[in-house]
């Protein structure tokens, strides 16, 4: 493992709130990770910290090895655009990327442009004229064309469209692909992102209750699909995360994997195993961690919609 | 740093002066406010002269106008460009001292102006109607330079507490900025109490007038110093 970012036990403590709680995690280099959660999870405070717009009230941040505060070695190599970012009073698209190409190394302008196009973003209107969407689109260019060696993208796709989260989401991968660099996509909608992501981090009330590769993640379910009564006759005391049919048709998601025997015996009654649905598993696994914990399971229902 | 993902990264100096440059993004603010208000007291003042009858010497203190405006403009570099820079992955620092240069930049293109509009006055006769806007004598007693350095340091001191000021509210709320100018406040009448009643007003006029504009700029400018570092002192610790 060669981690970019290490944190060890980081506490933070607003006023009245623990937004987080003695967390410790490290993120790779290289890859592309989920940073999940439910809204006021911590995700935001967590990167803030990472990049030095906040503190820390305990506990150590390493960025490249070093701790990012007042470090211009460490900054300029990593990009932060917050989901609510503020941009001066005057500025338009054109000036916020004018500026970002003035800090950011790797700035790639050809980059910038065709994303320009592809968002139909409107260059010369002021910032605070823009709508929600057109805001969070001059967000994803500034993160996809600094090019920086670790990029947050908080919540990134509000208010975009579905066209334009799209674009964001090939655009995303077609460059990573060319240029590998570190990606952390904070979010509350894991489906639309679980084929981007390589790993995921999920943060629930200031505590991480998951790492781990998407994978792995997967590898602790099975999504089985077909005719419902048959089905059934699989589930065999096994908890059901989640149940989904059309008619007589099923697809039924188990925790625990199923012996190669039993894959057998799917294959041959005419079942299919389907890939695990990652938000389901997620919310479930959220849930049952909020239970250990001793919270109820009300307060996490609906959770990460 | 020799791959082609990693370029030749440029040193802290010159992201200060790309600093300079996120700030002029704000060229309205910085340059053309500050000259209509300029202006626009000109203007006004030249309207007024010709009103008053009389060849006397007709002073106007309207000049300060477009100064004041360095405080708003000291409180939105603060508010309105923070926190785009730390999207920029500038540092406290980088985003401090490249502010502060802006500043400078601005007070010195007043400076000028004020200079440029005492040497029409001084050339015109007060523009033919005996008037002063920006030829104060008392400032131009110990020469032009002085003069100019009085005017460039009035506007940098109120860009300083602007952003200072600015600083304070944006890390310790609205109670915490309105506790200190209530302090100060407090602090000036008292001040301005114990000088009446001990009936010294003559005495702090005369030393006023002993220590001379050219001692008293360069006092002001050491204040500017110190509330510039007491703003980075804030600073430090600013969230966005």
């Amino acid at each position: 493992m060669d981690p970019v970012i290490e944190v060890h036990h980081l506490t933070k403590r607003y006023k009245d709130t623990l937004a987080l709680d003695d967390v410790s995690f490290q993120i790779e280099r290289n890859a592309i990770y989920g940073f999940l959660g439910r809204n006021g999870a911590g995700k935001t405070t967590a990167m803030s910290i990472l990049t030095a717009q906040n503190f820390a009230t305990s506990g150590s941040v390493r960025v490249f090895g070093e701790n990012p505060y007042e470090n211009p070695r460490v900054l300029s190599r990593v990009c932060f655009v917050r989901e609510s970012q503020k941009y001066p009073d005057e500025a338009n698209a054109k000036t916020a990327f004018a500026s970002a190409r003035l800090f950011f190394p790797n700035w790639d302008q050809d980059l910038a442009d065709e994303l320009i196009d592809a968002f139909r973003l409107p260059m010369k209107t002021v910032t605070k004229k823009l709508s929600r969407g057109q805001l969070s689109a001059v967000g994803v260019i500034i993160g996809l064309a600094s090019r920086a060696e670790i990029t947050f993208f908080d919540e990134p796709y509000l208010g975009l469209d579905a066209v334009a989260r799209q674009i964001f989401y090939d655009r995303l991968l077609q460059d990573y692909a060319e240029h590998p660099r570190t990606i952390i996509l904070s979010s509350h909608l894991i489906d639309e992102i679980s084929n981007l992501i390589e790993r995921v981090l999920v943060i629930d009330e200031g505590r991480i209750i998951m790492d781990q590769s998407v994978d792995d993640a997967r590898g602790q379910a099975t999504n089985i699909v077909g005719d419902a009564a048959l089905i059934d006759g699989f589930i065999r005391g096994r908890e059901v995360l989640h149940r989904e049919s059309l008619g007589r048709v099923a697809s039924v998601t188990l925790l625990g994997q199923l012996s190669a025997e039993e894959r057998r015996e799917v294959a041959a009654a005419g079942l299919d195993l389907a890939p695990v649905p990652l938000q389901q598993l997620i919310v479930r696994l959220t849930q049952r961690s909020g239970d250990a914990a001793g919270t109820s399971t009300i307060s996490t229902e609906g959770a990460l919609r | 740093m020799t791959t082609a993902t990693a370029p030749e990264r440029r040193g802290t100096g010159s992201r200060t002066l790309s600093v300079v440059r996120l700030q002029l993004i704000n060229t309205q603010s910085f340059v053309w406010v500050p000259l209509l208000i300029m202006t626009a007291t000109v203007v006004l003042c030249l309207l007024i002269f010709a009103m008053i009858p009389g060849d006397g010497l007709k002073p106007s203190g309207a000049a300060q106008a477009p100064l004041w405006y360095f405080l708003a403009l000291g409180i939105q570099a603060m508010t309105l460009t923070f926190p785009f820079s730390q999207a920029m992955s500038i540092t406290r620092r980088e985003f401090f001292v490249g502010t502060v240069v802006v500043g400078a930049i601005g007070a010195a293109m007043m400076a000028t102006i004020f200079l440029g509009l005492a040497g029409i006055e001084m050339a015109t006769n007060g523009y033919g109607m005996n008037g002063r806007i920006a030829y104060i004598e008392w400032f131009f007693e110990p020469g032009w330079a002085s003069a100019w350095l009085t005017y460039f340091t009035v506007t940098l001191l109120l860009y300083v507490i602007g952003f200072w000021a600015a600083t304070v509210w944006k890390r310790f709320g609205t109670l915490a900025i309105a506790a200190v100018l209530t302090a100060l406040g407090l602090a000036l009448v008292i001040a301005l109490f114990v000088i009446t009643r001990t009936g010294s007003w003559p005495a702090v006029i005369d030393w006023f007038a002993q220590t001379g504009p050219f001692l008293l700029t360069l006092g002001a400018l050491l204040l500017t110093a110190v509330l510039s570092l007491g703003a980075y002192a804030t600073l430090r610790k600013t969230t966005v």
